[in-house]
């Protein structure tokens, strides 16, 4: 089937079997690598992209349900150069460590915080309670969504 | 003349050590632009796979590839008769028996996911389906799965050793028997340390290819130690190491489990080769990950003390079984370190325990952050408290009046010289309020409790020498580049190593790129395992700022008819020692390094070994490490005594790190630790029947996420350690070990409630409290 996708804010056309994740389609097909998968089965979160401004597991859901939806991958966050407040948040508090889970994370923060930006500590937590960071021990995430919903907010 | 005028670093000048600067990696991680060795493809590339072993036990009677062969789409398969069927291990020089493991079995398997074959094909389906169509043909064995039952004389063998076991590790100083008898109090525990899973991010993951007209191999891998990965592929392929290079790519997660050569990666390399030399790449799925790879060794630990009535620890005896699993990788000396690690934290003069590593048909055990100080931190440290409970002791006195203090040699020969034990346990208590809340709040079900440890930062228990080795370049543009063995697995040595680089060359921060673990461009590192990287790798890095430091003033002191033993670089100047006085900036030194009188290129060397002598394992003497770290944690519960359930409330970790090079990091490594401390204490639990796992995945295998973090205070105590960079000691596995104790002796403070055996549920919790009814 031909299909177009919107993608960070561009139109992708691409021919689909039919049963390809979006995971699939991001990675394979247009080498967008930055979104990662750790379980490939909805229990990480590491694959987490915003459609139409919700996170969203790309491994579970099916490329071919998202004509007409906006997609947001971890490469279309920042604005040119410029990273957005959780991106540079996540590098001020030191929120990464090996890195790998941190598109999810950043991913599911932002959608938590483009609807809320000053969450309170238990809705930061229950936003991520989907996301698996195995190196860092969540405290300095917590830190880096509280400051960019500060600094989204304008405070 | 000149080659560089304006600098692009100097205006932002930061004093690189002791500054949390930005990961190095920070923009590429947030932009999802850094690549893993899981994001990298190349043309041509084949999805290669492992055909595992669906039984326990069994021998192999034939296997056909025939029909997998003629599957349109696949490139090659290997067996173990495409292999020259060496074994490999990882403690191989203190301990060659237990090299036990071929990359591609060939007349046995041991364990549910054993290696026999490899497939690689042009995608993942046709690779998945060749796999179904190669036939072997197994003669099912009876298998063994419990530690006591794989002991027993008569019990199905494994390999070769006797009674299953594959190393008896006795631990002997002292006349413990003797000296016990004058004790006034006896205490003997039994406890069950359960199997957690490192369980990186990322999976493991390799791209093999073999360049079939140069003989050249070249292995990008997710890996924590690719110099040890290139000397096992060298052995088992029968290569020199410069026929191979292993190529680390940034790694997501390590934890122990990225030690070592695994069968995927010899495999993806033989694939390549049968495939006229296409890159094959492998990458786990979760569950193989599981099961497949490595795991922390269950612990059947005994222990028994005798103590004077004034706290004084007499004599320690004890056992440990460690269920080894199929095959030996780092078991004996994650047996040997969950015995002796008590050394360095209390003072012991008469001690006897003997570890028995015990194969069976499960999964296979190796290393795991802590190194068999999380099983001994839970065990030592629970048996510790009920000792000071009987004597009617404060936990922290008694642990005070045994303790190992600076400067002192241990019963085993290991120099503890900085020692911030004593202070990490005073602040950490200050901090926790210990004397406000210890035994005064069980009216509120709340209860406070401590663990103590201590870490190596390196160990020479691998190989004959540790070293690392680093260069700094500094390029005529001013920018510098370090290139060092290192592997960054997510702890941020590449940061704090270029921090130390900086700081010692006298430059900004800003200057400074890594390239780091790749066997064929940068210097020798043994690897990121036993806390040692800060210390080791970065007394190597601080050695080659320096190196190249000299170089650059012997041209300015010529240049300017100075002595060279009279100047310095620092804060980006170079100055006279004496009185601080500018020479010149450092762009301007370089310039004239880059000149035409001189046209010196600046390349500085660094090499470190560490000053320790091997572990002996007759004796069990060895000084094995160059310094020592401590750690003091206290934990807070509140129980629910109604649903078993216990609140962890907050958690405070004082740690002798000798000094912080980018405390950021060091803070985050502590969290770290103490997230996994937690998951080990609560839910972490790999579980096996009949040898199959039977939670090989994150809804099965708990993690720690988001909802049930406390609140994690970090304390560091920096005691300059004279042998560290800068001071600085390894960290970043200490803070796990206490976890588990402290959390535990917090419980029985709050509900008189003792757990022996982890994870701690509320089943265990309900039970106890009827069992203390029924008292």
């Amino acid at each position: 089937m031909n299909i177009t996708l919107h993608i960070n804010g561009k139109d992708c056309p691409l021919e689909l079997e039919g049963n390809e994740t979006l995971l699939e389609v991001l990675r394979d097909s247009l080498n967008l690598t930055g979104t990662k998968t750790a379980c490939q089965e909805s229990e990480c979160g590491t694959c987490t992209c915003i459609i139409d401004g919700n996170a969203m597991l790309s491994c579970i859901t099916l490329a071919s349900t998202l004509e007409g939806k906006s997609i947001t991958t971890i490469e279309g966050l920042a604005h040119g150069d410029q990273l957005t407040p959780i991106q540079q948040a996540f590098i001020d508090h030191g929120s990464s460590q090996c890195g790998f889970c941190i598109p999810g994370m950043i991913m599911s923060s932002a959608a938590l915080l483009n609807k809320n930006p000053e969450p309170t500590q238990e809705e930061i937590e229950y936003a991520l309670d989907g996301n698996i960071c195995r190196c860092a021990g969540y405290p300095k995430i917590f830190e880096a969504v509280k400051d960019a919903g500060k600094k989204m907010a304008g405070k | 003349m000149a080659l560089t005028t304006k600098s692009k670093f100097a205006d932002a000048y930061v004093d690189p050590v002791g500054k949390s600067v930005p990961r190095l990696e920070g923009r590429g991680v947030v932009t999802g632009q850094l690549k893993y060795a899981f994001d990298l493809s190349f043309p041509g590339m084949l999805v290669g796979r492992m055909l595992r072993s669906p039984h326990a036990h069994a021998k192999i009677i034939s296997i056909n590839t025939t029909r997998a062969e003629s599957l349109p789409g696949v490139k090659a398969i290997v067996t173990a008769k495409d292999t020259y069927k060496i074994k490999f291990g990882s403690n191989e020089y203190f301990f060659p028996h237990t090299v036990d493991q071929m990359a591609l079995e060939s007349d046995k398997v041991r364990y549910i996911g054993d290696e026999v074959a490899a497939v690689a094909a042009v995608d993942e389906e046709t690779a998945q389906a060749a796999l179904k169509l190669i036939d072997v043909q197994y003669e099912v064995l009876p298998g063994v799965y419990e530690i006591e039952e794989a002991i027993k004389p008569g019990a199905p063998q494994i390999h070769e050793s006797l009674n299953n076991i594959a190393v008896i590790l006795p631990v002997n100083f002292g006349n413990p028997e003797r000296v016990m008898k004058e004790a006034d109090y006896v205490r003997e525990d039994k406890f069950w340390c359960p199997v957690a899973h490192p369980s990186p991010m990322e999976p493991h993951v390799c791209i093999g290819q073999w360049e079939t007209f140069t003989n050249k191999i070249t292995l990008w891998s997710s890996s924590q130690a690719p110099f040890k990965v290139r000397e096992a592929m060298a052995k088992t392929l029968k290569m020199d190491l410069n026929d191979i290079r292993v190529i680390k790519m940034p790694t997501g997660g390590g934890f122990g489990g990225k030690l070592e050569m695994l069968p995927m990666d010899f495999a993806a390399c033989v694939l390549s080769k049968k495939a006229g030399g296409l890159p094959v790449k492998i990458v786990l799925t979760r569950e193989e990950e599981f099961t497949t790879t490595r795991r922390k060794h269950g612990m059947i630990y005994r222990v028994k003390t005798g103590v004077k009535k004034d706290g004084t620890i007499l004599a320690m005896t004890g056992e440990v079984l460690a269920d080894g699993g199929a095959y030996c990788s780092y078991g004996p000396t994650v047996l040997a370190a969950a015995m002796m690690r008590i050394f360095m934290v209390y003072k012991l003069q008469h001690f006897r325990m003997t570890g028995y590593r015990v194969y069976t048909n499960n999964p296979i055990s190796g290393a795991m952050r802590g190194f068999g100080g999380v099983q001994s931190g839970f065990a030592i440290e629970s048996h510790m408290d009920m000792i000071a409970e009987a004597l009617g002791m404060d936990p922290v006195d008694f642990r005070l009046k045994n303790i190992t203090h600076p400067n002192m040699t241990t019963i085993n020969k290991m120099h503890l010289t900085t020692n911030g034990l004593k202070e990490c346990i005073e602040k950490a208590c200050v901090a926790a309020g210990w004397n406000e809340k210890r035994g005064k709040q069980k009216h509120l079900k709340r209860g406070i409790g401590i663990g103590i440890a201590a870490d190596v930062m390196g160990s020479k228990m691998y190989k004959s020498h540790e070293s690392a080795g680093a260069i700094v370049k500094v390029e005529e543009d001013g920018s510098v580049y370090l290139f060092t063995g290192a592997a960054d697995t997510g702890q941020g040595s590449n940061t704090a190593l270029s921090q130390i680089a900086a700081h010692e060359l006298g430059v900004s921060f800003s200057r400074i790129k890594c390239k780091a673990g790749d066997t064929e461009i940068t210097p020798f590192d043994t690897g990121s395992f036993a806390s040692r990287v800060t210390f080791i790798s970065g007394n190597a890095a601080l050695l080659a700022g320096r190196d190249a430091k000299t170089q650059i003033l012997e041209i300015v002191a010529k240049d300017r008819g100075l002595r060279i033993e009279d100047l310095d670089i620092k804060t980006e100047q170079v100055i006279v020692k004496l009185d601080g006085r500018k020479i010149m900036t450092f762009d301007k030194a370089l310039e004239l390094c880059y000149s035409f009188n001189y046209g010196k290129q600046i390349i500085g060397r660094g090499s470190y070994n560490p000053k320790t002598s091997p572990i002996d394992f007759r004796t069990g003497e060895g000084n094995v490490s160059g310094s020592y770290g401590f750690e003091a944690q206290i934990a807070e519960v509140e129980v629910d005594t109604d649903t078993g359930e216990v609140k962890l409330l907050e958690l405070w970790d004082a740690h002798d790190i000798g000094k912080a090079i980018n405390p950021q990091s060091v803070e985050a490594q502590i969290e770290g630790s103490l997230a996994m401390g937690i998951g080990y204490t609560f839910y972490e639990d790999l579980r096996f029947k009949n040898g199959r796992v039977l939670n090989p995945n994150f809804a099965g295998y708990r993690v720690p996420r988001s909802i049930g973090i406390p609140k994690m205070n970090s304390i560091l105590i920096e005691t300059n350690d004279p042998e560290g960079p800068f001071g600085a000691k390894g960290m970043g596995e200490a803070s796990l070990l206490p976890t588990s104790a402290a959390i535990a002796n917090a419980v029985w403070d709050a509900i008189g409630v003792r757990i022996w055996d982890l994870p701690i549920t509320p089943e265990k919790i309900i039970k106890g409290l009827r069992d203390k009814e029924m008292k």
